[in-house]
């Protein structure tokens, strides 16, 4: 079924790629570097539980670097730095919580992504300081992760409820 | 492997939540400098500038351009440091505002432009600037 496999890994790659470039047009209330919703990460944490690492890899790789060019290259080290962590935190998490827990993943790999994020503009900009923006990243973080987890958890149940995968 | 409960992760997530708010409001409600606040702009990694905003008379601004060739417009104000204007699309940098204490720097991360103020009496300028 690698045709199968293949358009699977397309489809969600274009929807995560319309999802982020769609979200980085909403106005945030709070002008904080970094902070965003996050709401690509539907399709990682559901593509994580559905067809596993290797295929997630792919799309969530895909996905950062075809941003880069709708975005600009100017945040892709901050970018790739959140998403790698995000990503290997979900490797554990994947042993760790449940089909019916997927909001638990969606909050944890946020705040690794924040961890990223965050660890990077320290090691770029040289500032130890930029540290206290986890003070505001964490909470928003948390709270944007468990609703976009939820948004996976129903679409993995109710896709799987179809008979689709 | 047992899986954890709901609760288990309700309640950890919770404690991260309730430490960053502490850690917000203790940040927040630290005392002012008693000594006139200074600024340090750093560009790619490197102090670019020391302003000691006491000292600033007269409103004025600069333009600081990065490696990478962007550049960030700052305004300097008695006792107070912004930046005014910026290239990259998000202007997170514009909408910080104006910055007078030690809480939260400004930074301008496709920029690599990170400003700071720190109380002008101990506090470790001394060491930072070298």
């Amino acid at each position: 079924m690698k045709t199968r496999r293949l358009t699977t890994c397309a489809l969600l790659t274009a929807i995560a790629l319309t999802i982020f470039v769609a979200e980085a047009q909403i106005p945030l209330p709070v002008p904080v570097p970094g902070m965003k919703l996050g709401l690509a990460n539907i399709v990682t944490v559901y593509a994580m539980f559905a067809l596993g690492p290797a295929d997630t890899l792919l799309i969530f790789l895909s996905r950062i670097v075809l941003g880069a060019m709708f975005a600009g290259l100017n945040t892709f080290p901050y970018s790739l730095a959140g998403g790698m962590s995000c990503y290997l935190i979900m490797l554990l998490l994947r042993k760790l919580v449940s089909e019916k827990q997927l909001w638990v993943c969606g909050a944890v790999s946020s705040i690794f992504h924040n961890l990223g994020q965050v660890g990077m503009a320290i090691l770029i900009t040289g500032t130890p300081k930029l540290v206290v923006y986890l003070v505001m990243l964490l909470p928003a973080g948390i709270v944007a992760g468990v609703f976009t987890g939820l948004a996976a958890q129903f679409l993995l149940a109710r896709l799987k409820k179809g008979g689709i995968r | 492997m047992k899986k954890p409960s709901n609760r288990f992760w309700a309640l950890l997530l919770g404690g991260i939540l309730l430490l960053c708010v502490a850690a917000g409001v203790y940040l927040y409600t630290r005392p002012a400098p008693t000594v006139g606040p200074v600024a340090i702009i750093s560009l790619d990694g490197e102090i670019y500038d020391t302003i000691d905003l006491g000292a600033v008379e007269e409103e004025y601004t600069f333009t600081v351009t990065g490696k990478i060739g962007l550049t960030n417009d700052i305004e300097v104000a008695p006792g107070k440091i912004r930046v005014c204007r910026a290239d990259c699309p998000d202007q997170i940098c514009v909408g910080q505002g104006w910055l007078d204490t030690d809480f939260i720097p400004i930074a301008c991360l496709p920029n690599t432009l990170v400003i700071q103020v720190v109380d002008g009496e101990g506090s470790g300028i001394d060491s930072m600037v070298g």
